[in-house]
């Protein structure tokens, strides 16, 4: 299968991280943020100044403690944050030592009840993410079909092939093991080039080109398998993936990620290898200044769709490094900075435009649901199709319109609304 | 919900939006005046000011920032007013189009009209005595080259551009063209395109909406036009009954994408 897009939109930010090679990184705290897996709340299984082995459990989600959350680095719990209603918002590690949990493979590798239980035991489980509502999928799910993302249009992204050459067994691997999780089709969404797996009478190869969103699991679920109220399907990244296969041919996590290190705040742009939840002020490697620090923002993620943060998200596979102040892309003329001083409301209201649907490739239609999301209009969203997006399918669009609403938060909003809804 | 600044700063960000169709309009303005001498100058200088003062009016009785808009909506207002109109009755359909098209839904982009067409309309229906000045070929040059301007800012939909001259090709066959209208598309039928039927808040949101509009205003100002009414009053009335039916279309558009999906989800 073949896709090639003309619409969407390649944002130049200057030089991404081709084949460089791979720097290996000490990291000195990783962290697990709460914010990456909404709806989950955790219940702590460890204290303040515990030492952690890499892969021990740190806490569960209170609604399902089958599923844990895992330490990425071995090390001793510096500090666990609580927010609102003594909500648990992030543990930090002080990394320390190199002990690592070994897990028992053995019955996984023929028994579908012993795999499920293996991969929520050692964090792998989380990597999966469900649509619609982009969640952490309850441990007993059963998607109708599993889409790989082994592709990355995001700017600045790391080449998946380029990361994966080393790996491909791995990979292969635990593409494999994903067909078991599913009685339906397993997808891997790669760019055009050799198949990254062998295709199988499940296992199913598509190929998709263009500018981003081309590599977003969004526009991919979209064309193959769209999704309803009535149909959900997993989605992971490659290197998730390669980490599964890992796991069952040795028995222990593989918590390092390749990681693109880039952005008009680096000079070099590089590839990192740097346990998940890695601190992000240690990736960048140069000694840096304060001054330096300080007049960086580091991005968690792409620009279009990460934030700014301490640690590494869940699912993010770049650092995106931003000089304060100054603009990503420079402002050219006196003009725009006479126009920016000129009163203007923070949140207008959406002026359409065909610039929408030059940036969206998918068979919805952008004004009307921007305009449902805006004025929170859940049903009309629903419709529309908004419960076969998540936040960063939205994010060109959010660039592209006038207003300076944020569509992903307010999608987000949306589907939180009619996840609980379902719940209830 | 709280709103920080995008990590990448927005495509349209600050005011620009509204300073390219600023410029856009002020193309034209500056080529009218150039042709019709400096009694242009005090309608423009009245409805201006008018304009700014409504919408000073509303931001304050809406506790809102102002918007800048109805500097746009005055300009093409005079551009196309007929020259023999008073001052007052500039002045009162200026200020019920801009209030009743576009402030009391809450600015631009809320509504659904676009203002200068409501005022136009209004000035058209209840003075119907002034007889419409056709600017020169400048006007007409600058009026393409603001179209041309906005086409390419994506602000002015293509679609609707050739829907509209679609329309009008196959209907001038059965009707004729009005001897009175220039043979050439004129200013005024350029500066009604791009301006009034092109205003992305009067017209289709959606992609095959905005051919049926194009088409729907085309065959509206010639089937005015053959009816005898003047190129002015036929494309102003075009583009208010066109942009009434726009959410319709729009609408027919949404359920159709509806069914399709629904369709192909059932498929594989």
């Amino acid at each position: 299968m073949e896709f090639r897009f003309r619409k969407g939109r390649d944002i130049d930010l200057g030089l991404a991280p081709a084949s460089t090679p791979v720097v290996l990184r000490a990291v000195r705290s990783v962290g697990l943020v709460a914010r990456d897996f909404p709806g989950v709340s955790f219940d702590l299984r460890v204290g303040e100044g515990d030492l952690v082995r890499r892969g021990q459990v740190l806490c569960v989600d209170r609604l399902h403690p089958d599923i844990a959350f895992v330490a990425g680095a071995a090390g001793r719990i510096s500090q666990t944050r609580h927010g609102a209603r003594r909500r648990i918002e992030g543990i930090e590690i002080a990394t320390e030592g190199d002990e690592e949990s070994q897990f028992s493979v053995e019955p996984a590798r023929t028994d579908d009840a012993a795999l499920r239980a293996l991969l929520l035991r050692s964090g792998a489980w989380v990597a999966f993410r469900s649509r619609p509502f982009g969640r952490v999928p309850a441990p007993a799910d059963r998607p109708s079909a599993i889409f790989v993302t082994a592709t990355d249009t995001n700017p600045l992204a790391p080449v998946p092939a380029v990361v994966l050459a080393p790996k491909l067994d791995s990979f292969r691997r635990g593409a494999e093991v994903l067909q078991r999780l599913t009685d339906g089709p397993v997808f891997i969404c790669q760019a055009p080039g050799p198949p990254l797996a062998e295709p199988g009478e499940r296992l199913r190869v598509a190929r998709f080109s263009g500018p981003h969103p081309a590599g977003l699991a969004g526009t991919h679920i979209h064309h193959l398998w769209p999704v309803s109220s009535q149909r959900s399907v997993w989605q992971i990244g490659y290197q998730d993936v390669a980490a599964i296969g890992d796991l069952l041919a040795v028995g222990r996590i593989t918590a390092e990620r390749t990681l693109s290190v880039a952005g008009p705040g680096v000079s070099e742009p590089a590839l990192v290898r740097a346990p998940l939840g890695s601190d992000l002020r240690d990736l960048l490697g140069e000694k840096r200044s304060d001054k330096d620090t300080s007049a960086t923002r580091l991005i968690s993620g792409s620009i279009l769709s990460g934030r700014e943060a301490r640690f590494l998200g869940r699912q993010d596979l770049q650092v995106t490094v931003l000089k304060k102040r100054e603009e990503a892309v420079p402002a050219r003329a006196l003009l725009w900075g006479l126009l920016a001083r000129l009163p203007r409301a923070a949140i207008g209201a959406t002026l359409p435009s065909e610039g929408f649907e030059r940036v969206f490739p998918l068979d919805l239609l952008p004004t009307p649901l921007m305009r449902a999301l805006a004025v929170g209009d859940v049903e009309t969203t629903e419709r529309l199709g908004g419960l076969e997006l998540l936040e960063e399918d939205l994010a060109l669009l959010s660039w592209r319109c006038p207003s300076g609403s944020d569509y992903g938060a307010l999608l987000r909003h949306v589907l939180d609304g009619l996840d609980e809804e379902r719940a209830a | 919900m709280s709103q920080s600044e995008p990590l990448l700063p927005c495509f349209w960000k600050d005011n620009r939006l509204t300073a390219v169709w600023a410029v856009a309009a002020l193309a034209p303005v500056v080529a009218a005046v150039a042709e019709r001498s400096f009694a242009l100058l005090v309608p423009l200088v009245l409805v201006l000011g008018l304009a700014g003062l409504w919408q000073v009016a509303f931001a304050r009785l809406r506790n809102r920032v102002m918007g800048w808009d109805g500097i746009v909506t005055a300009m093409i207002f005079v551009l196309l007013v007929p020259v023999t109109a008073p001052l007052w009755q500039l002045g009162l359909s200026l200020s019920f189009g801009l209030v009743m098209g576009d402030l009391v839904f809450g600015g631009r982009g809320r509504g659904f009209l676009s203002p200068a067409t409501v005022g136009l309309a209004f000035l058209l229906f209840s003075f119907p005595e002034g007889g419409a000045a056709e600017p020169g070929m400048a006007t007409t040059l600058a009026a393409v080259g603001s179209g041309a301007v906005l086409l390419a800012a994506s602000v002015l939909s293509w679609r609707v551009v050739a829907g509209f001259f679609i329309a009008m090709a196959a209907l001038a066959v059965p009707w004729a063209m009005p001897d009175e209208w220039p043979a050439l598309p004129g200013a005024t039928l350029i500066l009604g395109l791009v301006f009034l039927i092109g205003d992305p808040v009067a017209a289709a949101c959606t992609n095959a909406g905005r051919w049926a509009y194009g088409l729907l205003a085309g065959a509206l100002v010639l089937l005015f036009g053959h009816e005898g009414g003047g190129i002015l009053s036929s494309m102003v009335f075009a583009a208010l009954l066109a942009s009434i039916f726009a959410p319709l279309i729009d609408q027919v558009v949404i359920w159709a994408n509806i069914r399709r999906r629904a369709r192909r989800r059932c498929d594989v």
